[in-house]
């Protein structure tokens, strides 16, 4: 008579399939060869196994899931067609999330597997936002973001992932896929699945079997529109290194000008230049309390080869350290060291802007993966121009406030016309554009839940970036200081607070790219998913 | 949140502590947080697929379940109710004293005291009204051994044959369609058939939902037989098992019955039937044959079912086509006022194409939960434990004899069924109603017209592992343990007895089933004597069983609590003859439990709905299940995991309906029937139910749609008709709901009145509807 088992590892459950069995007999891949999964949709019957099963396995509580099933449906009924999408890591041959995380956090084993190294990782949760099926996900109790590793541990020593051991419909699979051979011959045909992102922007390697006839799906979620994460730390620190690189644009036209033999006009001097960079030492310290882990911040720069989020790190950081060098050159008035700080400075600064503009140029974000992100951070520095000419009123400089609120003007007015082409951009919003479903979510977004959010966002640009500014010019050339002063007061705060509020309206209406989800828990991913989920 | 804060600048990576993973030397690498000190062997105890597991215990708590890969059944997989099984057992939901209710709130108190106040009170309601003025409702849900007891100590202990289970909700009409068609209760397939069966009909069996594990069969058919099977699905709403389907059948809600007839007409006209098997092993065939070609032509099928003739051609052919033809059915079928005439309906079609007792040829009843088998066999309410009859006296005095009582104490008939217990207490016949692990507050159909009667009771004792909602309305409540924290076995849909082994201590003063029972006999003068004075242990309870059992059809004589183990569990009979039990029954040479011992062929009847939707209720509305949740949600609704994918209910309508309603998914309505309503329902647009259908899960106490369902019943398994009754639904826009359709009445008039014309050919008939 048969005994319980001691040990299941080697043990042979009779499915003749990987499923329930807790050993793997699968070859290990030579080279240029992964492992990857397979996904049998035909098999699937939505039964949530995977997850529970992963969940268990690496001791995740229910709002950190490693992998989650996508529910579609299409057709008319009774000719019906339900889609479960079973998904965990497509341990892409290209990542997206390896590419840009600034740390370096992620390794392409030789083996294939997309492997998160915690131990490096800051939470910036940036790959979060670059993966186009949203898997990394963070784990706020660690305060970093993890993922599948495909139970790499078992998967070396033979042992069955534990999404693959769970189903009981034999449709999860660990394979073996040459790469160049998957990219050239079946990727495009075998790893295409209804509802997913492009495969051409990671080359995942996951190969789906699906229904042979195939209706047009409809995610389970279809009528959950969340905004997303309103990043508030970001907001600021966006907002405000703009700010702060705008001043140092006005700042060194000053000198420029001045060089040329502009000499009528007003010379800087430190404290204007300590007022202009005071925002970025106020805004870049913030950006850190969006990390899980803060006190790593200066890690993030590590990157800079491949990650546009390191390269921001490291020239703001760079531009406030030349920025404080030209505060300490106009005090101890070094002409020509401050002039070449003052390049260095303008240089980096700019180049920082643009970096972060480019963070947010991203294939998994549609609304934000447009010219229009860099134009917006870019001419956000009007602020900056806005300071120095409020500062130069206070200082008596009248004529000179006047020259820089003149370009203020001009920089501003462009804010605005990327706003109005925004507006124009989703209401012509066409079903042919690429990513149509998460974009018309976005235009959902801003027409319904921040209309009034965008309206507000228009007026005060209107009001105090551009009709403020005019007319402090008008108490400029009149001479009343005073009112001037006040003006232009008034303009820069209420331009700053248009410009947070803006910023605000940017992150939350951004709808990514991502597996179909659930009718009740959506995509299961975000910070707002679960309202108290990590507490 | 300090702490949280803190935690965040000193970048206190938790991974060892929380997330790193250790050796496990049964299971491999695991989550070391949660590696158990040991592994326990046991079985599922959520439904009754009857799945093997092992709970990891660490610190005497369970942290861990894990699929055995050794076990017949589930071959090392587990649903993801089954994989977070171990939460369910620290709920905070559950109850760990004894309580009494004491100025409407409900205090701890020691059994002592809860087993004194309530033994009086019972003793002073039979004194006055009667024995059987105190009734017991159980379940599905205990151990068998905990059923016997229960049992026992209610119809022989406290005298009262008013004792019935809450699988009269849901196996009920299964019982009684065996018991017409064979002779005798008992799924006469296997598990194993869905890997052998050329063609799978499920009908009304949503196993996508309910029991995913049956998939991992129907998976490894193409793997044993080298092709996929055909499958057919019959369901009026496109569930998740639809889906898997090669020939999905949108039958009208209820005329399952209709359909098969329809298919038996079919067969026998093209002379596709087996006659060799109907000879030698079916009795009735002639009258059968004359009242299905009499009545059930395929045009008239046609118009009932909603499915055309030539599809009826189609899947007859298919059917009776296949070598093997396993045709599986659940709720769908049982939950119907004619539940107990489908079953033997199905096991007709069966019958004449003689795909009973082989290999992947069978007709098969899926049980719902855990345990209703061990209810069915030895609880001891529709029949005598060993599926014997209360009207038999041999019956009685060989039951008497084996468990050395008088015979004069075996009814002589069954009590009141679970509907009739509640309309004695609201006729004032019923004082006292004891219920054991189910929550009818949230189960049972007409929820207004349940409440009004409960209402009227002297005592209400629940006695239960969570606090359901019934257990809130409780005068008093005994604390049980639940599974894992107790010994015994579970009976799954195969006859497979499984040994669920205790694992960890019950919760705080809680008891297992049987023993909370077993003590609170000692409160009935001579009872704890009489019937339990050598009931020491679970295996001392088991051991009786079997004797009871001996030389039935549903003999557990040759199992032992050992033997059972060391199988992955015994499928019954298992005496000298099967001393490693038996597949299936009705093979060659089984005969079955009837006179003849042939199988019999049954004259039945499709009957209209006793509601059918009508200008104030157009809509039909259908109840059922949803994988993540666990029927009235006790046990899941803590289960963070589970709870998050379905946390509250939702009604599925067609586009069609949602455009009359200007709704869309995600926006709230109301439900409603002649009997009760349903707010602030989330509604699902989608089209997997038909236009004038809607679909509700009921495990919802939040939204009740119990509040919304009919009180009718099957007049045979008393089962009620849960699935079909007449609603309509208002929104927002539409306060005054759906307006009826003109021609939807012109149809069912015109139905009504047409006569079988039995002048088309079916050549003919084909050739119309093309």
């Amino acid at each position: 008579m048969k005994t319980p088992i001691d040990s299941f590892i080697d043990h042979q459950a009779l499915t003749g399939m990987q499923c329930g069995n807790y050993s793997i007999d699968i070859p290990k891949p030579k080279k240029d060869e992964q492992y990857r999964f397979h996904f049998d949709a035909t098999a699937c019957v939505g039964c949530h196994c995977c997850e529970a099963a992963c969940n268990e396995q690496n001791n995740n509580s229910a709002d950190v899931k490693w992998r989650r099933v996508g529910e579609m449906e299409g057709g008319v009924f009774p000719e019906v067609s339900q889609l479960f999408n079973s998904m965990s890591c497509n341990h892409c041959i290209d990542p997206a999330c390896l590419n840009g995380c600034p740390t370096q956090s992620y390794i392409k084993l030789d083996n294939g597997i997309v492997f998160h190294d915690d131990d490096v990782c800051i939470g910036c949760q940036y790959c979060t936002w670059n993966c186009p099926y949203e898997v990394p996900v963070m784990n706020y109790d660690r305060g970093i973001v993890t993922k599948c590793h495909m139970c790499v541990d078992k998967l070396e020593i033979g042992e069955t992932p534990s999404c693959v051991q769970a189903c009981p419909a034999g449709a999860i699979e660990i394979e073996v896929v040459h790469k160049d051979e998957w990219i050239k011959n079946d990727m495009a045909t075998q790893g295409v699945a209804p509802h997913l992102a492009d495969i051409n922007i990671t080359k995942p390697t996951t190969r789906y079997t699906l229904p042979t006839d195939m209706p047009q799906y409809k995610p389970a979620d279809e009528h959950i529109t969340k905004p997303a994460h309103s990043e508030l730390p970001l907001v600021f620190m966006t907002v405000l290194t703009q700010m702060s690189v705008g001043g140092f644009v006005a700042l060194f036209l000053g000198e420029f000008l001045s060089l040329l033999g502009f000499s009528n006009l007003a010379s800087g001097n430190y404290i204007l230049a300590m007022v202009v960079l005071l925002p970025a030492l106020l805004g870049l310290p913030l950006s850190a309390l969006h990390l899980g882990r803060p006190l790593l911040a200066h890690t993030a720069m590590k990157n800079w080869r491949n990650s546009w989020l390191s390269r921001e790190a490291l020239a703001l950081g760079l531009f406030t350290a030349l920025a404080m060098g030209v505060v300490a050159t106009y005090f101890f008035q070094m002409q020509f060291l401050n002039i070449l700080l003052m390049l260095g400075a303008l240089t980096t600064g700019v180049y920082g802007i643009y970096a972060q503009s480019q963070i947010y140029k991203i294939k998994a974000r549609p609304s934000w993966d447009r010219v229009s992100t860099n134009k917006r951070f870019l001419s956000t520095g009007y602020l900056g121009l806005l300071l120095v000419g409020f500062i130069l009123a206070i200082e008596g400089f009248a004529n000179s406030s006047m020259v820089v609120l003149s370009l203020t003007l001009l920089v501003a007015s462009y804010q605005f016309l990327v706003i109005y082409e925004e507006k124009i951009f989703y209401k012509y919003l066409s079903d042919k554009e690429k990513n149509y479903y998460q974009l018309n979510k976005t235009k959902y977004l801003l027409e319904n839940n921040f209309q009034q959010h965008l309206k507000i966002r228009c007026f005060t640009l209107i009001g105090f970036g551009l009709v403020l500014p005019l007319i402090s010019i008008l108490f400029l050339a009149n001479n009343t200081l005073n009112i001037a002063i006040i003006t232009l007061g008034l303009s820069l705060l209420g331009a700053t607070t248009s410009e947070l509020l803006g910023r605000y309206i940017f992150y939350v209406s951004v709808v990514p790219l991502g597996l179909a989800g659930n009718f009740f828990a959506g995509n299961q991913r975000g910070r707002d998913y679960k309202e108290n989920g990590h507490d | 949140m300090i702490k949280k804060i803190l935690n965040k600048f000193i970048n206190n990576d938790i991974k060892e502590d929380k997330y790193a993973y250790s050796k496990d030397l049964k299971f491999g690498t695991i989550a070391k947080d949660k590696a158990p000190d040991t592994w326990v062997r046991s079985t599922c105890g959520y439904c009754g697929v009857g799945c093997g597991l092992y709970i990891g215990v660490k610190d005497g708590k369970p942290v861990r379940t894990k699929g055995d890969p050794s076990h017949p059944v589930s071959h090392g997989t587990l649903c993801p109710k089954g994989l977070t099984e171990h939460e369910m057992v620290v709920s905070s939901n559950r109850v760990s004293s004894p309580m009494i209710k004491k100025d409407g709130k409900l205090n701890a108190v020691e059994w002592d005291e809860a087993f004194t106040h309530t033994s009086n009170k019972f003793k002073e309601i039979q004194n006055k009204y009667g024995k059987n003025a105190v009734a017991c409702i159980s379940t599905g849900q205990f151990l068998t051994e905990d059923f016997y007891t229960l049992g026992k100590f209610v119809q022989l202990g406290l005298e009262t044959n008013n004792y019935d289970g809450n699988t009269t909700l849901c196996m009920a009409s299964a019982v009684m369609g065996y018991k017409q068609s064979f002779g005798s209760d008992g799924p006469p397939s296997s598990y194993e058939d869905f890997s052998y069966a050329d063609v799978i009909m499920l009908i009304g069996a949503n196993i996508a939902d309910n029991h995913p594990i049956l998939k991992l069969h129907i998976a490894k058919n193409k793997k044993i037989t080298g092709k996929k099977p055909k499958i057919i699905v019959v369901d009026p709403r496109f569930s998740k098992t639809a889906n898997m389907a090669d020939v999905f059948v949108p039958i009208a809600p209820r005329s399952d019955l209709a359909l098969i007839n329809g298919l038996c007409y079919i067969i026998m006209e093209q002379g596709w039937e087996d006659t060799k098997f109907i000879q030698d092993k079916t009795s009735g065939y002639k009258e059968f044959r004359k009242h299905i070609m009499q009545k059930y032509p395929p045009q008239e099928v046609a118009i009932i079912t909603g499915i055309d003739v030539k599809e009826l051609y189609e899947i007859a052919q298919l059917y009776a086509g296949a070598n093997s033809a396993l045709s599986a059915w659940t709720m769908g079928v049982n939950q119907s006022s004619i539940g107990t005439d489908t079953v033997s309906a199905i096991c007709n079609l069966a019958l004449i194409t003689g795909n009973l007792g082989r290999k992947g040829a069978s007709p098969f009843s899926i049980t719902g939960q855990c345990n209703a088998m061990g209810t069915r066999e030895f609880g001891f309410t529709s029949s005598i434990p060993g599926y014997r009859n209360f009207a038999n006296d041999t019956d009685r005095a060989v039951f008497a004899d084996i468990i050395n009582v008088p015979s004069s104490l075996i009814p002589t008939a069954r009590g009141y069924s679970y509907p009739q217990i509640i309309d004695a207490i609201d006729r004032g016949e019923i004082k006292a109603l004891w219920v054991t692990a189910t929550n009818p507050l949230v189960s049972f159909p007409d929820q207004n017209k349940l409440r009004r009667a409960l209402k009227k009771l002297d005592i209400l004792v629940v006695q239960d592992a969570f606090m359901s909602e019934t257990a809130l309305e409780a005068d008093v409540l005994f604390s049980a343990a639940t599974w894992s924290e107790k010994e015994g076995t579970y009976t799954n849909s195969e006859r497979r007895c499984n040994y669920a082994k205790k694992a960890v201590e019950p919760l705080g003063k809680s008891m297992s089933d049987a023993n909370i029972v077993i003590e609170f006999s000692k409160y009935f003068e001579g009872k704890y004597e009489l019937l339990f004075q050598n009931f020491q242990s679970s295996e001392d309870i088991f051991e009786e069983i079997k004797k009871v059992s001996a030389g039935q059809l549903c003999d557990y004589s040759g199992m032992s609590y050992k033997k059972i183990e060391e199988l992955g569990g015994i499928q019954w009979p298992c005496n000298t003859l099967y001393p490693e039990g038996k597949k299936r029954l009705y093979t060659d040479g089984f005969e079955c439990k009837t006179e003849d011992g042939k199988a019999k062929l049954l004259a039945l009847d499709w009957q209209p709905l006793a509601e059918s939707c009508n200008q104030s209720f157009p809509l039909n509305l259908n109840t059922g299940r949803t994988v993540e949740q666990w029927h009235t949600r006790t046990k899941t609704k803590t289960i963070t995991l589970l709870n998050d994918l379905a946390p509250q209910a939702w009604i599925e309508i067609n586009p069609l309906d949602a455009k009359k309603l200007e709704v869309e998914s995600g926006d709230k309505i109301t439900i409603a029937s002649s009997r009760g309503l349903v707010d602030g329902l989330i509604v699902k647009v989608t089209q997997v139910v038909r236009e004038g259908d809607c679909f509700v899960p009921f495990h919802f106490s939040e939204q009740l749609i119990n509040a919304v369902t009919i009180a009718d019943f099957d007049p045979k398994s008393f089962e009620p008709n849960f699935k079909q009754c007449a609603v309509n639904l208002y929104s927002q826009k539409h306060p005054q709901g759906i307006k009826q359709e003109e021609e939807k009445v012109v149809a069912e008039i015109a139905y009504q009145s047409t006569k079988v014309s039995q002048e088309y050919t079916v050549a003919e008939v084909i050739k119309k509807e093309n």
